[in-house]
């Protein structure tokens, strides 16, 4: 799968689930108690480098618990090999696309 | 052995290979839909990333953009559907998730657990969901 051994795997893909699960829990009470944020307070919760970094974080661990999700499900359903390799391909340059892609967002959005 | 007896033995499933096209025939417990939920919800997220992030970009480049988001959100249906779809996702994966955790621990392994925890699991994330939406919306 990704060369590690699975019982590193298996804690990485739980350990990543309990960050971006905390995560997901800030932003839905964030969102329960607020309603739909108005721009000021958008830029100003993102302007918090505490919940900049977390973001950061949540979804660096999103995207790899997302890559390892589908790098298991892809062989269950898809037999023919050329297919499950350009998925594959997919799965891993869209997980690398994703990470370099929010780091710009968060850090060099100008 | 009389004719009869042998067409009875020849309607009973001879094997137990199942493919795509034998899936109908078969009825999935609560227990298998909440695991392919999860599965689908998964991979839902991982390709609706490509939705999620330029609308993060957008709302956080300018007022502009951020009002655009807002339009694009609430102004189709399509995308209302997608949208709502994707918080669903999320609500699921992360109840689902948490329930797997807890199997993963050895807890709620038996038949009547397993299933009421997975019904539970529907139910939690519905209601989530309309929480969510109703705060949005109102």
């Amino acid at each position: 799968m990704s060369g590690k051994s699975f019982t590193q795997e298996w804690w990485l893909q739980r350990i990543s689930a309990v960050i971006v699960g905390l995560y997901a829990l800030l932003v839905i009470a964030l969102l329960l108690i607020n309603g739909t944020p108005s721009y000021a307070q958008w830029q100003a919760l993102f302007a918090n480098n505490a919940f900049k970094a977390f973001t950061a974080l949540a979804l660096i661990a999103t995207f790899y618990h997302g890559l390892i999700g589908v790098l298991h499900v892809w062989p269950d359903y898809v037999k023919n090999a050329m297919v499950r390799s350009a998925l594959n391909a997919y799965s891993w340059l869209a997980a690398a696309a994703y990470a370099l892609w929010a780091v710009y967002i968060l850090f060099f959005l100008k | 052995m009389s004719e009869q007896t042998l067409q009875k033995t020849k309607q009973r499933p001879v094997y137990r290979n199942i493919g795509m096209g034998d899936l109908s025939n078969y009825r999935l417990p609560i227990i298998g839909v909440a695991s392919i939920v999860h599965r689908i919800t998964g991979v839902a997220l991982f390709v609706g990333m490509i939705l999620l992030l330029p609308m993060l970009q957008m709302s956080l480049k300018s007022e502009s953009g951020f009002e655009a988001c807002r339009t694009i959100v609430w102004g189709n249906w399509i995308a209302k559907i997608v949208l709502i779809g994707l918080l669903f996702a999320v609500i699921y994966h992360l109840i689902a998730g948490v329930r797997h955790m807890i199997q993963d621990a050895n807890k709620w392994l038996d038949l009547a657990s397993a299933r009421s925890s997975a019904t539970a699991v529907f139910f939690a994330s519905v209601v989530v969901t309309a929480l969510v939406v109703w705060r949005l919306v109102a």
